[in-house]
């Protein structure tokens, strides 16, 4: 129990010191609040962002929910299209082969530079920014999704086959599950992902969403209000990362046994 | 005693090797419920005819038959054992051995009293709702005998079962599995390279050399089990197989 608490009270501890450094960096005039704004005044920040909203009216509450939404329909219909076709291209070397190229290609095209071709093929409306949510998450998942068929462990499939099992029953029964743990953290990794192209994403045609709201500061030189978007996504990112690690522990529970066995 | 299993003039060449060939044409009769133990160092082609003959490697020439049937592929009665368990991680104990009976046609409900029952045979009673990672090595292997077992196969195929267990482990499971052979007579087939292991176990001892694999030294063993490592007759067979295993390049 003690280590436990220990766990969280180093981490909380380092934050607690680098804020307090902060901040007396900016009240001894080292750091410039146009730079650097304090901790305190980001604290003011927030708070007004929560009540009266910036611009007027929208407030943070509103960003932050209409930002979630477009990563999450955009991840969502990233997921549900690269897995299936990520578990086909897997198990079908000559198709895998096909693909190779393609998916090594297409992931190294950064997201965001797609954004005027989005704008051309979607608008300015909300199906150009979840197009390119969903083609950074696509690409992970789908290449997860490869690796995952690829690299289930072939005694299992070479055991099932000596159990009279059938091709439909192998897939089905020992395919899917042992590729559930590496399905599960390409989708973690998509997600990651997600939250990284939604500022850029929203830079265009909206004044709603946290990197709209990040933008628009800028214009204005709000640096504490950029600074106050930047933090709002990445707790959003830290608390959604660990409820799905959480998660996964609970759904495959075999796999963090076997990779504590192996470190 | 009539032949569980039949080989002949079986040979394996791997693709795009021009070496000599991994089994060269092998000749082997095993009796029903005999104990046969292959022996030899890796490489040397005990495994590569082991997967002949449990059908999930082709042979180059020749053929094995199974109670007369020639082996067209895996399954059909052919009970098989890895060296790492190979039990599905996602399935409890009783899950794992109930796959093994529902593929062969078992109703699930059947299929569960079996899986208890054989649990309990490998003296695992209780243990029904752990997952592998829960079990220790040797439990697996206790796990993984029971699901081989639940194919109700003729012939049951180890493939270097205990050969990833600790040396105290090894010894208790080569009694266990002696013990459950005694209850379930099946025709085995093991694999190892632990000269007493073999010893320990087999009715016959075939030790085979690589490239091309073959048999180069058969020896039978009458002696009754359980089996002392200190009996002279296997310390004497013990000197003589490991002169042979020596003797290779």
């Amino acid at each position: 129990m003690r280590s436990r608490l220990a766990e969280w009270l180093v981490p909380i501890g380092a934050l607690a010191l680098f804020l307090a450094l902060w901040e007396f960096a900016a009240a001894a005039g080292w750091l410039r609040p146009i730079q650097f704004p304090p901790p305190s005044k980001l604290a003011r920040t927030a708070v007004t962002l929560a009540f009266d909203g910036f611009p007027e009216g929208i407030t943070l509450w509103v960003h932050a929910g209409i930002t979630i939404q477009r990563i999450l329909a955009g991840h969502i219909l990233a997921v549900a299209l690269a897995v299936p076709l990520g578990l086909l291209t897997g198990s079908r070397p000559l198709l895998d082969q096909m693909t190779a190229p393609i998916v090594a290609f297409c992931r190294s095209v950064a997201t965001l530079s797609l954004l005027p071709l989005a704008i051309v093929w979607f608008g300015t409306g909300e199906g150009a920014k979840i197009f390119l949510i969903g083609y950074g998450c696509f690409w992970v998942m789908f290449s997860s999704s490869i690796a995952a068929v690829k690299l289930v462990d072939p005694v299992l499939i070479r055991a099932a086959r000596t159990m009279d099992a059938d091709e439909k029953t192998i897939f089905r029964q020992v395919i899917l599950p042992a590729s559930l743990p590496r399905l599960l953290s390409g989708a973690r990794v998509a997600l990651g992902v997600g939250f990284m192209v939604i500022v850029g994403a929203e830079m265009i045609g909206t004044i709603r969403g946290l990197g709209s709201l990040i933008m628009e500061a800028r214009t204005f030189y709000r640096t504490d209000i950029t600074m106050v978007g930047m933090l709002c996504i990445g707790a959003f990112g830290l608390c959604v990362m660990f409820a799905l690690a959480r998660i996964e522990a609970w759904l495959v529970p075999w796999q963090a046994k076997q990779e504590a066995q192996q470190q | 005693m009539a032949a569980a299993i039949e080989i002949g003039g079986l040979a394996k060449n791997f693709v795009n090797d021009a070496g000599p060939p991994v089994l060269g044409a092998v000749d082997l009769t095993i009796a029903e419920n005999e104990f046969v133990v292959l022996l030899g160092r890796s490489g040397c082609g005990k495994t590569t005819l082991l997967n002949i003959v449990a059908g999930l490697e082709q042979p180059s020439a020749g053929i094995v038959r199974v109670d007369g049937a020639p082996v067209t592929g895996p399954g059909a009665g052919k009970g098989m054992v890895f060296q790492q368990g190979a039990l599905f991680p996602w399935l409890t104990a009783r899950r794992n051995i109930e796959f093994a009976a529902v593929n062969r046609g078992v109703a699930s409900e059947a299929a569960g009293k079996l899986a208890d029952e054989l649990l309990a045979l490998v003296g695992l009673a209780g243990s029904e709702h752990k997952f592998p990672f829960e079990l220790s090595g040797g439990m697996q292997q206790r796990v993984a005998i029971a699901r081989a077992l639940a194919l109700d196969p003729k012939i049951l195929l180890m493939d270097e079962p205990f050969g990833a267990l600790d040396e105290i482990t090894r010894n208790e499971m080569q009694d266990e599995l002696l013990r459950v052979w005694a209850q379930r007579r099946k025709t085995v087939v093991f694999v190892t390279h632990s000269i007493w292991e073999g010893l320990i176990l087999a009715d016959r001892v075939l030790v085979m050399a690589p490239r091309p694999g073959r048999f180069v030294l058969e020896r039978r063993i009458d002696l009754p089990r359980p089996r002392r490592r200190s009996d002279p007759t296997l310390v004497a067979l013990y000197d003589e197989i490991w002169t042979c295993l020596r003797g290779e390049p």
